[in-house]
């Protein structure tokens, strides 16, 4: 498989280390800034290219064109998507990947045909939301396309879920419950049968806008809201 | 008609100049104040500062209301992320790329963005003034 990297950065040079140890794969990494391609040079050696990965010359003669992936990781997401666009309508490159830093673009680069995008934003933010205790639904992983994410599910005390079999409770549609981890940390494949209990963790595949609904079912009612008057005593 | 452009430079500037004198609704962005000095005096525009790759300042820029949008600054990249973000998140019918580099000019410009590219434009010009005449 022949792997071009666009982007010579921490990510890049960390993918190009993992890539260049697989078998049977070819690895070009592409960095424009001279100081640090030359710095790549040095470590990585020949497949190392200084130049700027969405100039059309640049990219035909490093032989894009039989290229099977490229993955786009500079830190700015005009050059990721337009090196993607490049790569996919003009050389015709069957899968390319690209890094986006503003959440906003993600839904442009995948309309403009780029297969995958990461984020280190939604990353970093779903990494700490796993490890607040009271996040009962962390997302996972988007699966493209589909309209579909994989959650961490964290059945709370006293939830609605509680005690009740999984073929009880009201899912958004269409939901799959995957697999169970029980508190005392056995995992098991859940049926319908299955009845949830609180410190359960569940991994479910669920559609991406139904994380209110989930939260209801699994989060601990709100205790009630002490009264506020206005002008009250403190 | 409501026009935003995206990038105060000579042409930017010239080209606002034009529009607003002919009485469209023009607002200019730019992430260099400073850039603004080029507009005509008398500018009936807008001018706002901001990154037009981002949507927030596109939004500021009233894009959501704009019938054309032009990106004419330095970088061709930038003018492609933002001509796209135009064109495909906010439905702008009119969006007008520059694009220095001939191929991407010519690949952008089959994937439905209006691009010119002033190297070709450029080197025409001077092929005309060396030898009177268009490109033999």
């Amino acid at each position: 498989m022949y792997i071009i990297v666009v982007g010579g950065g921490r990510v890049g040079r960390g993918l190009a280390l993992e890539l260049q140890a697989l078998p049977d794969h070819e690895v070009v990494v592409i960095e424009r800034a001279g100081p640090r391609a030359a710095e790549l040079r040095d470590e990585l050696g020949e497949m190392v290219v200084r130049g700027d990965g969405t100039e059309v010359a640049l990219l035909e003669s490093v032989g894009t064109s039989r290229c099977d992936l490229l993955i786009a990781l500079t830190d700015n997401d005009g050059h990721n998507l337009i090196a993607c666009q490049v790569a996919k309508h003009h050389f015709g490159v069957p899968r390319t990947i690209a890094r986006v830093d503003d959440p906003l673009n993600e839904r442009l680069l995948r309309l403009l045909g780029v297969d995958e995008t990461i984020s280190a934003a939604r990353a970093v933010m779903a990494q700490i939301e796993a490890t607040l205790p009271e996040h009962t639904v962390v997302p996972l992983l988007p699966l493209h396309g589909s309209g579909l994410q994989i959650v961490d599910l964290h059945v709370q005390p006293d939830s609605p879920a509680c005690g009740k079999a999984i073929r009880d409770l009201e899912l958004p549609q269409p939901s799959l419950f995957s697999l169970i981890v029980r508190p005392d940390g056995t995992p098991h494949i859940p049926t319908g049968d299955t009845v949830l209990q609180a410190g359960d963790e569940v991994i479910a595949v669920t559609p991406e806008d139904a994380e209110p609904q989930l939260r209801a079912l699994i989060a601990t009612p709100d205790e009630q809201e002490p009264a506020w008057e206005p002008g009250g005593a403190p | 008609m409501n026009v935003v452009i995206m990038g105060c430079s000579r042409v930017g500037s010239a080209i606002a100049g034009r529009l607003a004198e002919a009485g469209h609704a023009v607002t200019v962005l730019d992430t260099d104040p400073y850039s603004f000095r080029r507009l005509p005096a008398g500018f009936a525009g807008r001018q706002l500062v901001g990154d037009g790759t981002r949507h927030r300042f596109l939004e500021d820029a009233g894009i959501h209301e704009a019938q054309a949008f032009l990106a004419l600054t330095q970088g061709d990249n930038r003018n492609i992320l933002a001509s796209q973000i135009a064109q495909h998140i906010y439905r702008v019918p009119a969006v007008v790329t520059r694009v220095y580099d001939p191929y991407r000019a010519e690949i952008f410009g089959k994937l439905g963005l209006r691009t010119f590219s002033p190297t070709n434009v450029g080197s025409e010009m001077a092929w005309a003034a060396l030898f009177g005449e268009g490109p033999g």
